[in-house]
């Protein structure tokens, strides 16, 4: 276990081979009673036990070469139970089930980000075995990395560089054009504005933004978060309910570093929800294209994306 | 604006003078420009920029004591020589160089104002200020007599632009981190202190009481402030009442708190065994020491820290200190080792007063070292936390002369304008808290603004009451304050510098909102009305989750979260 050096594109590899024996079957070890939480419990955040990074990571070995570096994989890998209701989802939670959730993600943010080697925290979970996931228990992830990762640092810089440019947030800018235009929100509620933005990658992808400049979780007052909460079921159940399916996607929490400079003037907290399938039985693969070289191809038109799920009615509370 | 007397152009130059050589460099950088470079030979009091005076700014003075406040361009100080009268050495106090306080805005390290910022990175070698000419502000690096033999860096001056006061701070604030790497502690300090209760008169009896009274409260450091001591300069040895130093600290820690100590280690008054044993350990001024200046009725001198018998001294002195059991040190009336004068070495006050510093966070190593009296710049890196304003005190006087005299109303103003400098320098202190009601000219309003308003800024939190005189609702505030740290907050209003707007993200409490009215009138704002020197307060309504964490067998931590106050 260790962090590899990738000189050709300036960033870091977690190379964690413990991961490839992590368990595909069997009961569910996150239901009370399962391998991993024994007894009852609401809500729990523990840490990976096949994790990429660890607070105590092993020694590595010097390699002895200028060229071939690594480094200790200190960081944390926790799963986030989201509730032991096993047949759950964000769509289906009680919309005070995932406000609760909220309420631990701002405590994860603001407890790791008290470690001096974290320097970004990242919330995500991945939902589908399109994704990965290996466990349907209704859960996520977060990795508290000892580095900027490499979309988060081309995030900050483009963000930065519209500051300089302009006096002002491109995420405030975008909200305000995307209000005015009302071509692609999907829903919106005093606090936050869901959309599939106009530079939406993936079939559906849908961003949201909470409508107040603010650069991460922990700066989301009492309201904000519960109109989170809200948001979040209507957005994933539109998904479901579009197309009558468990609808996979990738949901990622973009908060500001920790232990970094100040970058709140210029940083807007969002979510993007990028599902993997560009139809009910039709996968988008990230492939050579978009994996070589981060150029995405989208074969749907943004606006028509975000007129279906605008009309999918769902209901909002409880 | 000109840099180094050339039109302002990105790019690289050097400038060849009788007494000194210069190259620097003006780079672009976020939101503005840096400028560097490096100087050898003797430089003096070196012209970097040059500019018209704006409107109206924020100035700054070099130590935790000076004001920082905006003033308008077509202000001068007056009358400050008045004001000290014949103790003129006490001019040393509020700037390193004196001669230009008078008739002039003088502003230390940085300035801002609508649209703009100037700020120096650091202070290590040089003085970095600002003072008018004329109608322009020029900004000087004073390098005083010193010649340097090699080259050595120019301090940094960054130049921001086109953008609000109060983000302009917060990335000075972030680019002075960003050049020194200081480490701030992750313990913020609630404790007590003797000092605004007893003063000069703490007795031991009055210590004993106190920590007797101290379980009701929530304290973790327990310090003891200047009136144990023998004389200033004589640290190791106990005024007569007082136990040994190794029985003080012995009896906080027996009650679970982190012992803390007060001392000046760059001073020594005439009084004391080490003037008068050691006079060649001392700053002179043709050919004899000199006075630093005056307090506790007597002269006071400044150890030259270039002196490597000073150095030992003081590190026989921190070691024994911390030997005697204290593990958290207020070092006060630092900016005596940072005064004009001769020193055994050549190098400038400056690099003197960093060398101390130097020596005194090796020897404490993870003790928590509080900085008080401060050259401010100089300092980053060697505090844990510092004093960013004046001295409280038990009252509040609007009409008082703002040259840093105890007040609390200055002194609550200058922790809200040096508030960009927290968890970016250091941790800032503002004072402490007066919570008690009796003893106090301090009206209840005034109490609460205090403490919630240095709690909102996540400061450091530190009560000096006799606790006997401290009711449930005093108790009640400190609680208060308590939780409302833990987040980070912009203040508005440094401009107008009595009304302040704070805004605090992600305290333990929530999101804070509160108008602080410094002033004597009643303040208008949002269609609401603050009365004089009072607050109002909007806290956000957050529902509680608890967590509960255990450890497993194979080292994983699992946080367990459910509904309520206690799980």
């Amino acid at each position: 276990m260790e962090m590899r050096y990738n000189p050709l594109t300036d960033e870091w590899v977690m190379i964690s081979s413990r991961r490839q024996g992590r368990p595909l079957s069997g009961a569910c070890p996150l239901c009370p009673g399962g391998d991993e939480l024994p007894e009852d419990y609401d809500l729990v955040s523990f840490e990976n036990r096949f994790p990429a990074l660890r607070r105590d990571p092993p020694s590595v070995e010097n390699t002895g070469s200028e060229i071939l570096k690594n480094a200790l994989s200190r960081g944390v890998c926790e799963v986030i139970v989201y509730t032991s209701d096993h047949n759950t989802a964000l769509p289906r939670m009680s919309a005070n089930q995932i406000e609760k959730l909220i309420y631990m993600w701002v405590d994860r943010t603001k407890e790791l980000s008290k470690y001096d080697f974290v320097k970004y925290i990242f919330i995500f979970e991945n939902r589908g075995k399109e994704v990965g996931a290996t466990i349907s228990h209704p859960h996520g992830q977060l990795y508290a990395f000892p580095f900027i990762p490499k979309r988060i640092q081309v995030k900050l810089d483009s963000m930065r560089k519209w500051f300089e440019k302009r006096r002002k947030c491109v995420i405030c800018e975008v909200i305000e054009e995307e209000l005015k235009r009302k071509e692609r929100i999907i829903f919106e509620n005093d606090s936050f504005i869901s959309l599939v933005p106009y530079y939406a990658r993936f079939p559906y992808e849908a961003h949201i933004y909470p409508k107040r400049h603010v650069d991460s979780l922990l700066g989301l007052s009492g309201e904000e978060i519960k109109d989170l909460s809200i948001t979040l079921k209507v957005v994933t159940a539109k998904y479901d309910k579009l197309f009558e399916q468990e609808f996979p996607y990738m949901m990622m929490l973009f908060q500001s570093p920790v232990n970094y400079e100040n970058v709140s003037h210029f940083f807007h907290f969002h979510i993007e929800i990028d599902p993997p399938k560009r139809d009910k039985d039709k996968m988008k693969w990230m492939a050579s294209v978009e994996t070589g070289t981060w150029s995405f191809i989208n074969p749907s038109v943004p606006e028509e994306s975000a007129k279906a799920l605008r009309e999918v009615e769902v209901e909002e509370c409880l | 604006m000109v840099i180094f007397r050339k039109k302002f152009k990105e790019g690289s130059f050097t400038v060849e003078e009788r007494e000194y050589s210069l190259e620097w460099m003006l780079e672009k950088t976020h939101l503005g420009w840096i400028v560097s470079g490096r100087v050898k030979g003797k430089p003096g009091r070196l012209e970097m920029v040059r500019f018209d005076i704006p409107k109206r700014l924020l100035i700054n003075n070099w130590q935790s004591w000076g004001p920082c406040k905006p003033v308008d361009g077509d202000f001068r100080l007056s009358g400050i020589k008045d004001l000290v009268k014949e103790n003129v050495e006490t001019l040393n106090i509020f700037s390193p160089v004196p001669d230009l306080l008078e008739g002039n805005i003088l502003s230390d390290y940085f300035i801002v104002w609508d649209g703009g910022l100037l700020g120096f990175l650091t202070s290590e070698i040089a003085h970095p200020f600002f003072v008018t000419e004329g109608t322009e502000m020029v900004g000087y690096l004073d390098f005083f007599e010193t010649t340097f033999e090699d080259w050595v860096p120019l301090e940094k001056l960054l130049i921001l632009e086109g953008s609000p006061v109060e983000l302009l701070l917060e990335i000075y604030a972030d680019s002075v981190k960003k050049e020194s790497e200081p480490e701030i502690p992750v313990w913020n300090p609630v404790g007590w202190c003797s000092w605004y209760q007893y003063f000069g008169d703490l007795k031991w009896s009055d210590v004993e009481k106190n920590l007797n009274l101290a379980r009701e409260f929530p304290f973790e450091v327990f310090q003891i402030d200047d009136a144990y001591e023998k004389d200033i300069g004589d640290w190791l040895e106990t005024k007569e009442g007082f136990p040994s130093l190794e029985h003080m600290a012995e009896s906080i820690r027996e009650r679970g708190y982190k012992a803390g100590i007060w001392l000046a280690p760059f001073s020594v008054s005439e009084t004391s065994s080490v003037f008068r044993e050691h006079r060649d350990w001392l700053v002179k001024e043709n050919g004899v020491p000199k006075v630093a200046y005056k307090n506790w009725g007597k002269k006071i001198y400044a150890l030259d820290l270039t002196n490597e018998d000073v150095l030992s001294w003081l590190t026989d002195l921190f070691r024994n200190l911390k030997k005697a059991g204290f593990d958290y040190f207020k070092i006060d009336f630092l900016f005596a080792g940072a005064i004009p004068g001769v020193r055994k070495k050549n190098v400038t006050p400056i690099q003197a007063y960093r060398e101390g510093m130097k020596i005194i966070r090796k020897v404490l190593g993870s003790s928590f070292i509080l900085g008080c009296g401060a050259p401010l710049l100089p300092s980053v890196g060697f505090v844990d936390g510092m004093r960013i304003g004046e001295d409280t005190a038990p009252f509040w006087n609007f009409d008082m002369p703002d040259i840093g005299f105890p007040n609390a109303y200055h002194a609550l103003r200058n922790t809200l304008m040096r508030s960009f400098m927290h968890r970016k320098f250091w941790l800032n202190d503002p004072d402490c808290l007066i919570l008690r009601h009796e003893d106090v000219n301090l009206t209840l309003d005034m109490r609460k603004m205090y403490a919630y308003v240095s709690g909102a800024l996540d400061n450091m939190l530190i009560e000096s009451d006799d606790l006997s005189k401290v009711d449930s609702e005093g108790k009640g505030i400190l609680l208060e304050s308590i939780s409302m740290r833990g987040g980070k907050s912009k203040v508005r209003g440094v401009l107008d510098g009595e009304r302040f707007i704070i805004e605090t993200e992600g305290s333990n409490t929530g999101n804070l909102k509160i108008f602080a009215n410094l002033s004597r009138d009643v303040w208008e704002v949002e269609g609401y009305k603050v009365p004089a020197a009072s607050s109002l307060i909007f806290k956000d309504e957050r529902r509680k989750l608890t967590r509960r964490t255990e450890q497993r067998a194979d080292g994983r931590l699992f946080h367990y979260y459910q509904e309520g106050d206690e799980s």
